[in-house]
C-alpha cells in the first residue's frame, strides 16, 4: 500500500508520494490513513463542476484534481476577474476546499499558474513573463520528458522559451513545444465542456434561499416567462428542460423534464416540473434551501404557432401533449405505448408496443397505412390478448396431431368442447435459427365458453417431445 | 301565497339537485328546468330525452332497459369478471364497448380520439397485454390507442385521473386486478366526478374481484358464454367451428337490474351487439370448480355459520 494523496500536514511532515504505508508509519507512528475511493473522488469533482456552472455553463474537467472553467464573456457579471477569482475561492474555502486558481489567456497558462505560480490574473502580454521562472512540470509534459530535459540542464520553462525550435522538437518530439505554445497562448486549446451547453437558460439568484416545493414552482415559472420571449423571437419551442437547483452548501440538483411537443407556455412548464419533483421527491433534498436557480433549454424545435378556430371541433394534439408530458414527467418516458404492426408472423412479433416519445407519432400512425398485408389482418384468427411468453399447459389430444381434449393451465383443468385449427407457423430461421421448432396454433372453446389459443411445439415422433402453451386468451 | 311559491320552488330544486346527485332521470322537473334555460340557448340534446346525461345506445333494448338508455357516456362503468381465465371476456366487451365509442365519434366527424388502456402491470401479467392484432380483428381501431402499464395501483388511478382532465379522449379503460384497498368507495367516487366533469366514459375493468360497493353507475359482471357456429354462405352453420364471441352479461348494480342475465354476441365486423339465445349446454353446464381437486368433506357437529338476515344493503368492504 502507498501514499497517493496527502494533506498540508502530512506535506510539512515529510511524507512523500508514493511512500509506502510501512514506511510512513514508521516515521510517524499516529499517522492517519484512509483507503483512496477514487470513485467517491471523481463524484466529489463533478459535484463540483456542477457548483462551478454557477459563474459559467462551461465547466471542463481536468484529470482528477483539476477543472477548467470557460469565463469568456462571463467576468463583468461578477464585477471583473479578479472578484470572480475572490468571489469562487472564497465559497470553496467557505465550503472547506483548499483550491488554488488562476486566470489567464490561455488553459496551459492557468494550469501552470495555478499550480506552481502566485499570480492570479494574468494579462495576456505577461505570459512569457510569468512562464519563465516555473518548472517544467508546469508544461503538463510526461515525467520521462522532465527528466530528460533535467539531464541536460534545462530545469525551467524560461530555458526553453527563448532556444531555438528545430533542434529541441528533434531530441524532445513535438509535444514539448505544442505544449509551450499552447501555455504561451499561440496555439489554440479547445476545452471540451462536462455537459452540452444550453442554447437558453434564464436565471435567478436569490437573496433568501428557498426550500418550499411551490416556491421553486412559482420561481420556475418565472423563468420560463422569462425564456418565452427569446423561445418566441426563434419560433422554438423547448423540447427538453432542465431545472438546476443550486443548494446553500455547494450541492447542485439537476432536474430534467421532457416534453412530447414543442413547449412555450410558462404555466406548462412549470407544471411539467411539478410532477417531476413529485417523481423525485426523496431524492431532492432541500437541506437549508437552494440559492440559485437555472432553467435551460438544451433541446429546442420549431414551434408553430397555431390559431384557435371556430369550427367547433376541439384540438387534440395540445391536450394529449399536455397528457403524455405530464405522465412521462412523473412515471418516466417509457410509461405509454402505442401499438405498432410489424411484418411478421410469430404472433409476439407481429404487434409490439412501441414507447410513446412524440404525439406526432399518433398522427402519423394514422395517416401511414399500416404496411401488414390485409389478407393476414382478416383472415387470421387472432386473441385479444397475448402472453408476453407462452405458459406451459399439460394437454391430452386425441389423436397425435390434433387438438388437445382437455387441458391444465394454472392448476385448473378445462375441457374442450369445440376447437378450430392447426394453423401453423413456422418459426423465423433468420432470427431464431434454423432448429426452431414449428408452432401448431389451435383456437380452442371450453365447456364454459372460455376460449384460448394453445399452441403445440414440435411434433410427434420428433426429435423431441412436443410441448403445449398457452399464448392468448379470446374475447 | 308568496311564501308558498317560494317554498314550492325549494323543494323543487332541493328535489332536482338530489335527482342529479342520484343520476336518476325526474322527467317533470329536469324538463321544467329546461324550458326556464334563462339564456334563452338550448343545448342539443343527444341520446335520451328526458334526462340529462348522454348516453350510447347499445342496440339492445333489454340491455338498454338495465343501462337506462345506453352506455353513460359521462362517467364511470364497473365491468368485473369472477376468475382470471375469464379475463379475455370481460376485456372483450369493455374493448366492444370502446370500440362503440369510437365509432359513435367517428359518426360525429371527430375522427382519431384515441382510446387511452391503462392496465397495472400486475392485471397485464395475469391476464396478457392486450395484442394489437387481435384488437384489431376486433374492431377497435388501434392507430389510436394508447396503452400505460403503470406498476402500482397508485400510479394507474394518477394517471386516470389526468386523462379524465383531458378533453382528448374517446373512452378511458382502468383495468386492476382484485379489490385493491387503494381503490375504494371514495376513490372510485373521485374517479367518477372526474369522468363526469371531463366528460369521458371511463370503463373499469376489474379483473377477478369481488363485487364492492362503488360510484359507478353500473357494474356488469361478464361470464364467457360458448360462441355460436360461423355461418355458411348458404345459412347454414359450420359444424363445430367457433364464431363471434359470446358474453354472458349480468347486471350487478342497475335500477332495474335483470338477475339472470343477456346473452350478447359481438360482431367485429358490425361493430354491434346482437342477442342470441344461449345454447342449452351452457345454461344446464355445472359451473367447474377453480382447482378441480377432491375438496374434504365438510366437518359436521357444529353450526355452519348462522344465516344473515334481512336485506343485503351494502356489500362489506372487500378491498
Amino acid at each position: 500500500m502507498r501514499l497517493v494523496a496527502l494533506d498540508g500536514l502530512a506535506e510539512k511532515s515529510g511524507f512523500q508520494l508514493g511512500q509506502g504505508v510501512a514506511e510512513a508509519r514508521a516515521m510517524c507512528p499516529e499517522v492517519d490513513v484512509l483507503p483512496a475511493d477514487r470513485a467517491a473522488d471523481r463524484a466529489l469533482l463533478e459535484g463540483l463542476a456542477d457548483w462551478c456552472s454557477r459563474y459559467t455553463p462551461m465547466v471542463a474537467l481536468d484529470g482528477e484534481s483539476g477543472l477548467y472553467l470557460d469565463i469568456t464573456g462571463c467576468a463583468h457579471l461578477l464585477g471583473g476577474e479578479k472578484s470572480l477569482l475572490d468571489d469562487l475561492l472564497a465559497r470553496l474555502f467557505h465550503l472547506g476546499i483548499e483550491a488554488r486558481a488562476a486566470i489567464s489567456s490561455s488553459a496551459g497558462l492557468s494550469w501552470a499558474v495555478a499550480r506552481f505560480g502566485s499570480q492570479s490574473v494574468i494579462a495576456p502580454e505577461e505570459a512569457a513573463r510569468v512562464l519563465a521562472p516555473l518548472p517544467m512540470a508546469a508544461l503538463r509534459l510526461a515525467t520521462e520528458t522532465i527528466e530528460t530535459l533535467g539531464r541536460v540542464g534545462l530545469k525551467q520553462v524560461g530555458d526553453i522559451i527563448e532556444a531555438p525550435r528545430a533542434p529541441l522538437a528533434r531530441r524532445f518530439g513535438s509535444t514539448l513545444l505544442l505544449r509551450l505554445d499552447q501555455a504561451m497562448g499561440l496555439e489554440d486549446e479547445p476545452l471540451s465542456p462536462r455537459l452540452a451547453v444550453a442554447s437558453l437558460s434564464a436565471e435567478r439568484r436569490l437573496s433568501e434561499p428557498v426550500q418550499g416545493e411551490d416556491d421553486i414552482l412559482g420561481l420556475t415559472q418565472e423563468l420560463a416567462a422569462r425564456l418565452k420571449p427569446e423561445l418566441e423571437k426563434r419560433g422554438e419551442g423547448g423540447r427538453l428542460f432542465e431545472l438546476l437547483l443550486f443548494r446553500v452548501d455547494g450541492r447542485v440538483f439537476r432536474i430534467a423534464a421532457g416534453t412530447s411537443s414543442p413547449l412555450i407556455e410558462p404555466g406548462r412548464v412549470a407544471g411539467l416540473f411539478r410532477e417531476r419533483l413529485q417523481a423525485v421527491h426523496d431524492d431532492l433534498d432541500a437541506g437549508f434551501g437552494f440559492e440559485i436557480l437555472r432553467l435551460s433549454v438544451p433541446k429546442s424545435e420549431k414551434y408553430e404557432v397555431m390559431q384557435e378556430d371556430f369550427s367547433g371541433t376541439p384540438d387534440r394534439q395540445r391536450p394529449l401533449a399536455a397528457f403524455a408530458d405530464r405522465v412521462m414527467a412523473r412515471l418516466g418516458a417509457e410509461s405509454l405505448f402505442l401499438p405498432v404492426l410489424s411484418e411478421s408472423h410469430v404472433p409476439e412479433r407481429a404487434a409490439v408496443f412501441q414507447p410513446l416519445a412524440d404525439v406526432e407519432m399518433l398522427k402519423t400512425v394514422e395517416e401511414a397505412a399500416p404496411n401488414v398485408p390485409a389478407s393476414l389482418l382478416v383472415a387470421s384468427v387472432r386473441p385479444q390478448r397475448l402472453f408476453q411468453s407462452p405458459e406451459p399447459v399439460e394437454a391430452v389430444a386425441e389423436v397425435p396431431e390434433g387438438p388437445p381434449r382437455s387441458f391444465r393451465w394454472r392448476r385448473s383443468l378445462h375441457r374442450i368442447a369445440r376447437a378450430e385449427g392447426p394453423e401453423r407457423i413456422a418459426a423465423e430461421w433468420w432470427v431464431d435459427g434454423e432448429t426452431a421448432a414449428e408452432r401448431d396454433y389451435f383456437r380452442v372453446e371450453d365447456e364454459r365458453g372460455r376460449r384460448f389459443w394453445l399452441f403445440r411445439e414440435g411434433h410427434y415422433g420428433g426429435p423431441t417431445q412436443p410441448r403445449w402453451f398457452m399464448h392468448g386468451v379470446f374475447a | 301565497m308568496a311564501e308558498n311559491a317560494v317554498q314550492r320552488e325549494a323543494v323543487l330544486s332541493l328535489r332536482e339537485t338530489i335527482a342529479r346527485i342520484e343520476n336518476r332521470r325526474l322527467p317533470g322537473v329536469v324538463k321544467a328546468v329546461k324550458a326556464a334555460d334563462p339564456a334563452g340557448f338550448r343545448r342539443k340534446e343527444e341520446g335520451s330525452q328526458a334526462s340529462g346525461r348522454k348516453v350510447l345506445p347499445l342496440g339492445i333494448p333489454e340491455l338498454d332497459d338495465i343501462l337506462e338508455g345506453g352506455l353513460p357516456l359521462e362517467g364511470m362503468t364497473e365491468i368485473r369478471n369472477s376468475e382470471t381465465r375469464d379475463a379475455g371476456a370481460a376485456a372483450g366487451f369493455a374493448t366492444a364497448l370502446s370500440a362503440l365509442c369510437q365509432q359513435a365519434r367517428r359518426q360525429k366527424g371527430d375522427v382519431g380520439a384515441p382510446v387511452l388502456w391503462i392496465s397495472q402491470s400486475l392485471a397485464s401479467t395475469e391476464a396478457g397485454l392486450p395484442y394489437g392484432l387481435g384488437l384489431k380483428a376486433y374492431g377497435l381501431d388501434i392507430r389510436s390507442l394508447i396503452l400505460s402499464l403503470p406498476r402500482t395501483v397508485k400510479d394507474a388511478l394518477w394517471i386516470a385521473e389526468t386523462a379524465l382532465s383531458v378533453p382528448a379522449f374517446c373512452a378511458v379503460i382502468l383495468e386492476i386486478r382484485g379489490n385493491p384497498a387503494s381503490l375504494a368507495l371514495s376513490e372510485s367516487r373521485r374517479l367518477h366526478v372526474r369522468a363526469r366533469a371531463g366528460r369521458i366514459p371511463l370503463l373499469l375493468l376489474r379483473q377477478s374481484g369481488h363485487e364492492e360497493a362503488s360510484s359507478a353507475f353500473f357494474r356488469l359482471h361478464i361470464e364467457p358464454a360458448p360462441a355460436r357456429e360461423r355461418p355458411l354462405p348458404d345459412g347454414s352453420m359450420l359444424c363445430g367451428s367457433i364464431g363471434h364471441p359470446v358474453f354472458h352479461v349480468i347486471a350487478e348494480k342497475s335500477r332495474s337490474p335483470a338477475p339472470v342475465g343477456l346473452f350478447l354476441e359481438w360482431n367485429p365486423h358490425d361493430r354491434r351487439f346482437y342477442p342470441v339465445e344461449p345454447l342449452p349446454a351452457a345454461a344446464a353446464a355445472d359451473p367447474e370448480p377453480a382447482h378441480s381437486i377432491a375438496r374434504l368433506s365438510a366437518s359436521s357437529g357444529r353450526p355452519g355459520g348462522a344465516d344473515t338476515l334481512g336485506h343485503l344493503v351494502a356489500f362489506p368492504r372487500a378491498s
